[in-house]
């Protein structure tokens, strides 16, 4: 029975995740220039014989469907997507890989932040509804839910690193230093990582204090919470033991949901920081038009939207022993 | 059924009676509602006639200031880099940034109720790929497929300058793509209020008299659930804003019509933070906050008030 | 007719140092066991809705004996709900008590704070839930939900709580190793035996059925029944069931609470009243109440609906549907008459119109034939015993 539930969800990442590849496939297509010039992007000496090996390679020659969309899938498959038509010479697979950690540490760790503040305010702001603590709280949440990530990002620029000249302004690591140990160089990388982290953590959290908020408000209003008021429990058991455990059910699917509408705000994060990972990937790739590098990146950020719903689902299954059976 | 039980059944009911008057008075009535929109007509004012407030948009051309001036009297939001009065750029971002914003939703909520409706009324294996599909946008990286897409169309449709209704080929595009990527909640939403109205009677009366899908479709689907699409357009437009003001910061904007996301843009390349600059983007920067603000609080207000699934109160 | 078996006597031997009642069980501090279980005296409670004020429950008073079962009826809506939650205020944010008392054994509960009465629920009186669909917490198990009430209010251990849990469970008729499962796994008759383990667990002197057989079919209604009174004979439990279904009253209490628009219309032994109904509403229930044996209703047939609560008529709130409507019932509320134990609120029965006074109790322990028979004739209806 568990299986059915696991089995459906499966299922489902894996039709969302064919359909990113077709929609790859087809934009491919869509894209302007011919297609060899398209997989071949910007290579230096394309000789007629690299350029026909091209067409065999990709079925150029042959019809749209099926055959040059299963050499597409079969290629993607086995992790080739073409060539940068900037970085020359390199593939997008090797363009894609050295800016993952970037994001997947600043982004990461933004959402593990943001998460837990924002499910800590919009549990408390819901619990004490109508108080004061709820009015403010609501409405840093509605505020920071209505700003732009990178403006986010620019005022703290302006004001920790421009005024107080607290932390760095741009980058990963301060370009051109040495460092005498390992310790050092964790050092100065946290500091570059404070602002953009910050950003993106202040960014989501108003939306996630929203969403936990009018979850826990709704919860409250259960009748087992009634029961649990008339058993003469304590609000604070009450609040833990009953109304939290159901009010995350909600707030999970929605923040899994949201994930894939939050990474536009990972992109223009880095931007802001110049911080080296997908975000400016994607925005130099778009400047200079390296369509190849932004498929990649569609790719690659669909693919982990989708694996981390299916995460929240089985989180979903784990906290809620309805979907079980 | 039974949470009637527990809170007593009888002031239940009686709320959804009271309140007389029309949405919009009882929009009003709501201190969100009357906040959000006193902020949101004092920026459609602007919008609608910025040359009576600031004069013409100003161009590196026509520019009247210094470079990077400080707020002052002359240049109340200070200057850019190219001397243009700060103030002046702001008040034509808002017409750009709304106008965008604007048709960006229409053609958004159209496509979320037309595949909606359609869905939720067809039924069967049409509703099926239909909510595949919707579900495959809604969770997918619709941001980094505009970021492709747009580009792309923008190459298809050709030269840039051509203009649309005063708008330019680049903002169009922008619209369009906004509307492919945004469209899925809307959909799920008129499409779930559909399926029970197809349940209802009068549309087995329609049915009786020999209507045709298409005529109950426009006829008593679709003015049921109007209330519910203003409801959501209000809402997808604060998305709408965002999302031109973030594909504008990543360059995807027109340099020669500036939007809030364009200036902001701008103040990133020239460096604003750094230079100590907030003059150059704190003022587009509270426009979006505010406008987005405003509309959601507009739009959470309305959706209370309208949507039935909300019983009329929280 | 109902079994009272070890139930009480109104005599008491209280000890000065802990107090206890008719069953021995240890009662709160300042309680004083030669006082009647609960006195309910002219409780008023309201909502804020939306700016206007629903008088939902508007100057009810009545008594509750130990070992004693007093069902309260009246259609949905009438403030039977809110004025069982009013006893231990489990109500709404919007809803407050305005007014009256809620005398637990001497003790005044409606000025307690929220932390001290917090101490009275579930120990001294529990409710058990209609339906218990959403009253049992979907996300634990059956047997942490009846434990939790033994760990949290009587400090159990949790080894003892589990262990106790089971009996209680056992003591409903569920198996002991059913406590592992989820709400959802169990029937809606299930879940309504485990809300009374429940309630039951911390041996409390009264508890509140609200609603405990609606939604269930009537094979389970009947074992819930059966279930709520063996319990009630041998634990000498005192019962309020709240129910808008006349046949649980006719099977399970002793005395019954007709409700009309937050005030109560007739009050009195269930034999008497069901016998010769007084008030025109009760007269109306019972005749819309069909045969028992063949067909359980519920009481909304009656033409007409309630009155809107947030702005009640003035006078008698049962005059815009009563049959018998005079003048006087559109400008003055009718006072409480007691008739032969019965207290009924209705001009047709003017204070002294048969010498009684118009008391704020009825005592329901004179039964007399038919003493000032109603001048109206009416069809009486059968009481009906299952």
């Amino acid at each position: 029975m568990k299986i059915g539930y696991l089995g459906r969800r499966i299922a489902s990442a894996l039709i969302t995740i064919a359909l990113i590849a077709l929609i790859n496939f087809l934009l491919f297509r869509a894209m302007p220039g011919s297609p060899e010039r398209v997989i071949l992007g910007r290579t230096p000496n394309v000789t007629a014989q690299i350029l026909q090996q091209t067409r065999e390679r990709w079925g150029l020659d042959k019809s749209l469907f099926p055959d040059q969309f299963v050499a597409y899938v079969g290629a993607t498959v086995q992790g080739d997507l073409g060539f940068s038509f900037i970085a020359r010479g390199q593939t997008v697979t090797e363009v894609l890989a050295q800016r993952i950690w970037p994001t997947v540490i600043l982004f990461g760790l933004g959402e593990i932040v943001a998460i837990i503040l924002g499910l800590a305010l919009g549990a408390y702001t819901g619990w004490r509804r109508g108080g004061p603590v709820d009015y403010v709280g609501n409405g840093v949440s509605l505020v920071l839910y209505s700003t732009p990530y990178f403006l986010l990002g620019m005022a703290f620029l302006l004001v920790f690193a421009t005024t107080f000249r607290w932390f760095p302004t741009f980058g990963m690591l301060t370009s051109g230093a040495q460092y005498p140990g390992l310790w050092e160089r964790l050092i100065d990388f946290l500091a570059h990582l404070a602002l953009p982290l910050a950003t993106v953590a202040f960014g989501l959290v108003g939306q996630y204090a929203i969403v936990m908020r009018s979850s826990i408000v709704e919860t409250l209003s259960e009748d087992y919470v009634t029961t649990a008021r008339a058993m003469g429990l304590r609000e604070g058991r009450i609040l833990r033991h009953h109304a939290l455990p159901n009010a995350m059910l909600p707030t999970v699917s929605l923040i899994a949901i949201n994930l894939g509408y939050v990474v536009a705000g990972a992109i223009t994060v880095e931007v802001v920081f110049n911080w080296p990972g997908l975000g400016t990937l994607a925005v130099t790739a778009l400047t200079s038009r390296d369509y190849p590098v932004l498929q990649g990146v569609f790719l690659l950020l669909g693919i982990s939207v989708v694996l981390a719903n299916l995460v929240a689902d089985l989180i979903y299954g784990a906290l809620d022993p309805r979907v079980r059976t | 059924m039974t949470a009637a039980s527990v809170r007593g059944t009888g002031p239940r009911g009686l709320g959804r009676a009271l309140g007389s008057g029309t949405i919009v008075r009882r929009l009003l009535r709501k201190p969100e509602g009357l906040i959000g929109v006193v902020i949101l007509t004092i920026f459609i004012v602007l919008a609608i006639v910025p040359q009576v407030f600031v004069g013409p948009l100003q161009t590196a051309v026509t520019a009247s200031g210094h470079r990077l001036e400080p707020p002052s009297g002359a240049h109340l939001f200070g200057t850019d880099e190219l001397r243009r009065d700060m103030l002046n750029q702001t008040v034509y971002g808002a017409r750009i940034s709304l106008v965008i914003g604007f048709l960006a939703t229409l053609v958004t909520v159209a496509i979320g109720a037309v595949i909606g409706i359609v869905a939720g009324f067809v039924g069967g294996w049409l509703d099926a790929i239909l909510m595949r599909i919707t579900d495959f946008f809604l969770v997918i990286p619709t941001f980094v497929l505009a970021l492709i897409l747009t580009p792309i169309i923008q190459e298809l449709v050709g030269s840039a300058a051509t203009e649309v209704f005063g708008i330019r080929m680049t903002l169009i595009v922008i619209v369009i793509v906004i509307g492919i990527t945004s469209w899925s909640s809307t959909a799920r939403i008129i499409r779930s209020q559909t399926l029970s109205l197809r349940e209802r009677a009068f549309v087995d009366r329609a049915r009786v008299i020999g209507a045709g899908s298409g005529h109950i479709m426009r006829r008593h689907i679709l003015p049921n659930v109007i209330n519910l699409i203003v409801a959501n357009a209000v809402l997808t437009f604060a998305g709408a804003v965002l999302t031109e003001t973030t594909l504008s910061f990543v360059g995807l904007g027109d340099p020669f019509q500036p939007s809030w996301g364009q200036l902001l843009e701008a103040a990133r390349a020239a460096g604003a933070p750094g230079l100590g600059a907030w003059w150059y983007f704190v003022p587009p920067g509270a426009g979006i906050v505010l406008v987005v603000l405003s509309f959601t609080l507009v739009g959470s207000a309305l959706d209370d008030l309208l949507n039935p699934k909300r019983g009329g109160r929280r | 007719m109902i079994g009272r078996g070890g139930a009480g006597p109104k005599s008491s031997t209280a000890t000065a140092a802990t107090p206890v009642d008719a069953r021995g069980r240890a009662l709160p501090k300042h309680a004083d066991p030669s006082q009647p279980l609960l006195v309910v005296d002219d409780l008023r409670t309201y909502f804020e809705l939306d700016g206007a004020t629903v008088h939902a429950v508007d100057g009810v008073s009545f008594k509750l004996q130990q070992g004693e079962a007093l069902g309260i009826a009246g259609e949905s809506g009438c403030g039977k709900t809110t004025t069982a939650l009013s006893l231990i205020r489990v109500l709404p944010s919007n809803a407050r008590i305005v007014s009256g008392s809620v005398r637990y054994f001497g003790i005044d509960l409606v000025p307690k704070s929220a932390e001290a009465l917090r101490r009275y629920r579930w120990r001294e009186i529990s409710i058990v839930f209609q339906g218990a669909m959403n009253a049992l917490n979907p996300v634990h198990r059956l047997r942490d939900q009846v434990a939790e009430p033994l760990m949290e209010r009587l400090n159990m251990s949790e080894s003892k709580a589990r262990k106790r849990a089971g009996e209680l469970l056992e003591l409903v008729g569920i198996p002991k190793q059913r406590g592992s499962a989820y709400p959802h796994e169990l029937s809606g008759g299930m879940r309504q035996r485990a809300m009374i383990a429940m309630a039951l667990a911390c041996d409390p002197a009264i508890v509140i059925g609200d609603e405990p057989t609606t939604a269930l079919d009537v094979m389970i209604q009947a074992q819930i029944l059966e279930l709520l009174e063996r319990l009630r004979r041998e634990l000498g439990l005192s019962l309020i069931l709240i129910t808008h279904d006349l046949s649980v009253i006719a099977e399970t209490c002793d005395r019954i609470l007709v409700m009309y628009a937050g005030r109560v219309a007739e009050e009195g032994s269930v034999s008497e009243v069901f016998r010769h109904p007084r008030h025109p509403y009760t007269q109306k229930l019972l005749s819309a109440f069909p045969n028992i044996t063949a067909d359980r209703r519920t009481l909304d047939v009656i033409p007409g609906s309630p009155p809107d609560l947030r702005e009640p008529p003035p006078g008698c709130r049962f005059a815009p549907r009563c049959p018998f409507v005079m003048p006087v019932c559109s400008e003055v509320v009718p006072p409480e008459v007691t008739f032969d134990g019965v207290r009924v609120a209705c001009h047709l029965y003017p204070p002294g119109s048969d010498g009684a006074p118009a008391g704020m109790l009825a005592r329901s322990s004179t039964p007399e034939a038919d003493g000032g028979a109603p001048s109206v004739s009416t069809r009486p209806a059968e009481a009906p015993r299952a």
